[in-house]
């Protein structure tokens, strides 16, 4: 079985490290998590990230046990976790512009 | 609490190394340090291209890079060359600077002395009175709570946030149990996880220092002309699955583990408390700039975590290599010390390549050298500029 790398117990995401992963695929875990197994809904190339469970929008995506961002919309169990379905809570410039304006 | 054999220096601070340093005062007396270090044993000479013509504030901080790695208690003496009457900063100065720690210290002035082979002569002299004189020292047995362990990453890859900096974090904590404490700098990286890092402070005027740190960098490339908030994570970052600053940035800090931080540093200070944890120092990513203001802060002993492989080593302070990528490490076989790919093989768990890690900087305390060490590839001493050359 292919294998994906988790770094924290907590976390929701993996990362494929070894291999690159078709869709389709069933995937284990290395690192923690070693119980749970998911199967691929969407290829993940290497150094990207795979749903290790459902994610519902407005929740938190766990990597090394800490945020890394917040679901823009639900995430299936096996689905690529990037820019198209996770928004970052920090480093908004385009936020900063939009609080600077409604507080003028 | 464990122990290391290391060298006792006359101020209580113990070295891992047992360095005779000769030490450029300025860009101008490089030539004679080199001359003088090739020929006595053990010498390391230390140059640079700095030391005329700063602004004040710039000068300020190359003292202090200076001083402070001649103060590393790495260094058992030091020869000083500078060759006129520098401006504001004379090998005079610098001895001043370092004279607390008690170690032998020389000064010799290229002009005052004679010229070039007058110097070269005078220098070469103390230099082989200081190398017979330290090389009666001996190790003796020390407490780690003595260590001051500086942590560093560059030529990140994707193996770097999932396994060697967290395994590095955990050899952190692996030390501060031990008493000891952990130094990371490259506050540009901290941008985007500022929070993890001031939930860990050990009081606000911590966390505010830290807030106003990343600031100033920021700030600091702006004036350049360069947005870095706005352009992190960058296209290729994204390219390789990394989706947002924190998640980038958080792989970087996790070089450091749980502790409180303790302490706030500018760049090349030394702590100013012996408290075990987590301190961090303000300053650039740039690696060679960023290990060398760890050196003269003090750290006896760097982590070098690196994805791609990387050289850098730094002539007083033995820098370990560690890497996650398997492929790296083969390639790099005679330059990166440690591989802790395994984790990702199932072979080793983070826990264990925390300890496979820890017990390599305890090699290195006692005396093991590191790759780089063994090939006296001494390539990265250099000084961060606050100022433009004038």
């Amino acid at each position: 079985m292919k294998k994906v790398f988790v770094v924290y117990a907590t976390d929701n995401v993996g990362t494929a490290v070894l291999e690159p992963i078709h869709t389709g695929d069933h995937v284990g875990c290395n690192g923690e998590r070693s119980d749970l197994e998911v199967i691929a809904l969407d290829p993940i190339a290497y150094g990207h990230k795979i749903a290790l469970m459902d994610i519902a929008e407005g929740d938190t995506v766990l990597k090394y046990g800490l945020s890394i961002g917040t679901a823009s919309r639900d995430i299936k169990e096996g689905e690529h976790v990037h820019a198209h379905n996770v928004e970052s809570n920090r480093g908004r410039g385009d936020l900063a512009e939009r609080d600077a304006v409604t507080a003028e | 609490m464990s122990e290391f054999l290391g060298y006792i220096r006359p101020n209580g601070d113990v070295g891992i190394r047992n360095h005779l340093l000769i030490l450029s005062g300025t860009v101008y007396a490089n030539g004679v340090c080199e001359r003088v270090a090739d020929t006595i044993h053990g010498a390391v000479p230390i140059t640079h291209a700095n030391g005329r013509c700063q602004v004040a504030p710039d000068l300020r901080v190359t003292r202090r890079f200076l001083a402070g790695t001649a103060m590393n208690p790495n260094v058992g003496a030091v020869v000083i060359i500078d060759h006129f009457k520098e401006e504001g900063m004379t090998a005079e100065d610098l001895a001043d600077d370092i004279a607390p720690t008690g170690k032998p210290v020389a000064t010799v002035n290229i002009r005052g002395d004679g010229g070039f082979i007058s110097a070269v002569d005078k220098a070469t002299r103390y230099a082989q009175d200081f190398a017979r004189r330290i090389s009666l020292h001996q190790r003796e047995a020390a407490p780690m709570s003595k260590i001051l362990f500086g942590t560093e990453c560059g030529t990140s890859d994707t193996t770097s946030g999932l396994a060697s900096n967290p395994a590095n974090g955990l050899a952190g904590e692996l030390l501060i149990a031990q008493g000891g404490r952990m130094l990371m700098a490259e506050c540009t990286e901290w941008m985007g996880c500022e929070n993890w890092l001031t939930d860990k402070a050990a009081n606000p005027a911590v966390a505010e220092a830290i807030l106003a740190g990343v600031k100033h960098m920021e700030a600091r490339a702006l004036a350049s002309g360069e947005d870095i908030r706005g352009s992190q994570p960058t296209g290729d970052n994204m390219a390789g699955g990394l989706t947002t600053i924190e998640e980038k940035s958080m792989g970087a800090v996790k070089k450091i583990g749980d502790s409180p931080i303790i302490e706030y540093l500018e760049i090349a200070e030394a702590p100013t408390k012996t408290e075990a944890g987590n301190y961090v120092m303000y300053g650039p990513g740039m690696g060679a700039e960023s290990i060398s203001s760890m050196a003269a802060a003090g750290c006896q002993v760097l982590t070098f975590c690196t994805g791609g492989g990387h050289t850098s080593n730094h002539p007083i302070m033995p820098t370990i290599k560690v890497t996650g990528n398997r492929g790296s490490f083969e390639l790099m076989r005679d330059t990166v010390d440690v591989d802790v790919s395994g984790v990702f093989y199932g072979e080793i768990t983070l826990a264990e390549a925390g300890q496979i890690v820890y017990g390599e900087v305890e090699r290195v305390c006692n005396g093991y050298l590191t790759k780089s060490e063994a090939l006296r590839d001494n390539n990265s001493f250099a000084i961060h500029r606050v100022g433009p050359s004038i």
